[in-house]
């Protein structure tokens, strides 16, 4: 027993003394871009309202390294592993600050990002890890393999292309323009205002809630295995084409739909509310349909 | 209602008869108009510039391509049609000289044309060549993703076998497709730890 305390207590310290603690700072342009990669581990990135990107890493061991360089308005955080880092089974933990209105371009691999109050620009690029950002004015690109995307947004201007596979996507007051896609996993999407709604799913639940619509509205929107529920202001103007193959129509608009044919389970509703202005369409092979006002 | 003479002529021949058959000019106007002639300029057309014929150019090009591609697209989805139909007898009517159809058919990929299909074998090379380097959880997870799509596909097609006037299906068919070069094509980019950078 003494003995097995006493290797335990040398491979902790031995582990201790192999772990780094890694600190980096360099002045930015308050409008740049920061680049950061990383294989393993969290990355936490925060919008400051300093002229300057500072990072600190964990890094688990001495066989990575942290590469920090500025070019021009460019800065680039990079873990680098060591040769054969395929195979690798370190992590490396960075938190880094940037400048509030940068712009942020981020891949990782079995890594978390958590983006805080970065109003720029941001691409970010994940496989096997959460994503956890702010949309602000600026645009927002992410693609995620296996794993959640978690969005929310300050009713700004941006426009959120989401691709996810293998994982849900959930946004919050996002900006009025979004595409979504996903290829297994539910989209749960709030917005005070919507504009234009692209969105495509394989496997997966969509429920889409707007407090408010433009006028010139359009959602285009298809689903294979899944239901797909949409929640509309009361009044709002817009002409509706809902076709299902394998699935019921609810509407709580009013008009019913009707069957596309006598012995099939096929339904379609198409339907003015209002002056008509704004267009959705939703198309459905597996799963139940429903719009409603409330 | 005509009036006649009694000598039978009409009045208005008469009147006619009395014009003189040659009119002279009171002087001679061609010197004049030789030397009006002369005083205008000759102006050659003016040629457009070479600007505005490149757009011009570039215009008509455009709207050549759109307009092949449309009847590229019109022609073929018509040649569809009748061969989707043909492939599945309507029930009023008799159709013996079609065979019934094997249960392998379906409105597979292969129908997009060779261009997809070697696109799609590349995009795949690519995509298997990513997979491998990706953390085997992770990889299970995508693997079971495309064969979810490809089954969505496979099915969509057969169903559409057996409604191939169906606009609706039609639709989901080429989007699931899509779906499946946008899962490829995502993978295939997607940054790895043996993509990452291993310099030390």
């Amino acid at each position: 027993m003494r003995v097995a305390v006493t290797v335990a207590v040398a491979l902790l310290l031995a582990q201790a003394a192999s772990a780094e603690d890694v600190e980096k700072r360099a002045q930015a342009d308050p409008n740049g871009e920061v680049v950061i990669s990383n294989v393993a581990g969290e990355v936490q990135v925060t919008g400051w309202d300093r002229n300057e990107v500072h990072v600190s890493a964990d890094l688990s061991d001495d066989e990575q390294r942290l590469e920090f360089k500025t070019s021009g308005a460019r800065t680039t955080i990079e873990v680098v592993l060591p040769h054969g880092g395929h195979s690798y089974q370190g992590s490396t933990d960075l938190v880094v600050q940037v400048p509030r209105n940068s712009s942020l371009t981020m891949t990782t691999v079995s890594a978390d990002q958590t983006i805080k109050g970065v109003r720029g620009m941001q691409r970010l690029q994940a496989v096997s890890g959460t994503i956890d950002t702010e949309l602000w004015n600026d645009d927002i690109e992410l693609k995620n393999v296996s794993g959640e995307v978690n969005v929310r947004g300050h009713s700004g201007k941006g426009t959120l292309r989401a691709t996810s596979v293998s994982g849900g996507l959930r946004l919050e007051d996002i900006g009025s323009e979004m595409d979504l896609n996903t290829v297994t996993g539910d989209m749960t999407v709030r917005v005070s205002e919507l504009s234009r709604a692209r969105i495509r799913t394989t496997n997966g639940n969509v429920e889409l809630r707007a407090s408010k619509v433009t006028d010139d509205l359009r959602i285009d929107a298809e689903g294979i295995n899944g239901d797909l529920r949409f929640r509309f202001p009361r009044t709002l103007d817009a002409e509706f084409d809902i076709s299902t193959f394998n699935g019921e129509i609810d509407n709580c608009f009013g008009p019913k739909p009707h069957k596309t044919s006598e012995y099939g389970p096929g339904n379609a509703l198409r339907f003015k509310e209002g002056n008509g202005d704004g267009r959705v369409r939703i198309k459905a092979l597996n799963g139940t349909v429903e719009i409603c006002n409330r | 209602m005509n009036e006649f003479r009694k000598g039978g002529r009409d009045p208005l021949d008469e009147a006619l008869a009395s014009l003189p058959e040659d009119v002279s000019p009171q002087r001679d106007l061609w010197p004049q108009i030789r030397a009006e002639i002369e005083k205008t300029p000759i102006v050659a057309p003016v040629r457009e510039s070479p600007v505005q014929s490149t757009w011009f150019r570039l215009a008509a090009a455009v709207l050549l391509v759109l307009a092949t591609s449309f009847v590229t697209y019109y022609v073929t989805r018509q040649s569809m049609q009748p061969q989707i139909v043909q492939n599945t007898p309507a029930t009023e009517l008799p159709a013996p000289q079609v065979n019934p159809q094997p249960a392998s058919f379906s409105l597979g990929p292969e129908r997009l044309g060779a261009g997809y299909m070697k696109t799609r074998a590349e995009l795949d090379k690519r995509f298997k060549e990513r997979l491998s380097t990706l953390p085997p959880a992770d990889r299970t997870k995508v693997e079971r993703n495309l064969a979810d799509i490809r089954h969505a596909a496979d099915q969509i097609s057969k169903t559409l076998a057996q409604h191939p006037s169906d606009p609706l299906l039609q639709d989901l068919l080429m989007s699931t497709y899509q779906s499946e070069l946008q899962l490829l094509t995502n993978v295939s980019e997607l940054p790895t730890a043996g993509s990452m950078r291993t310099d030390l």
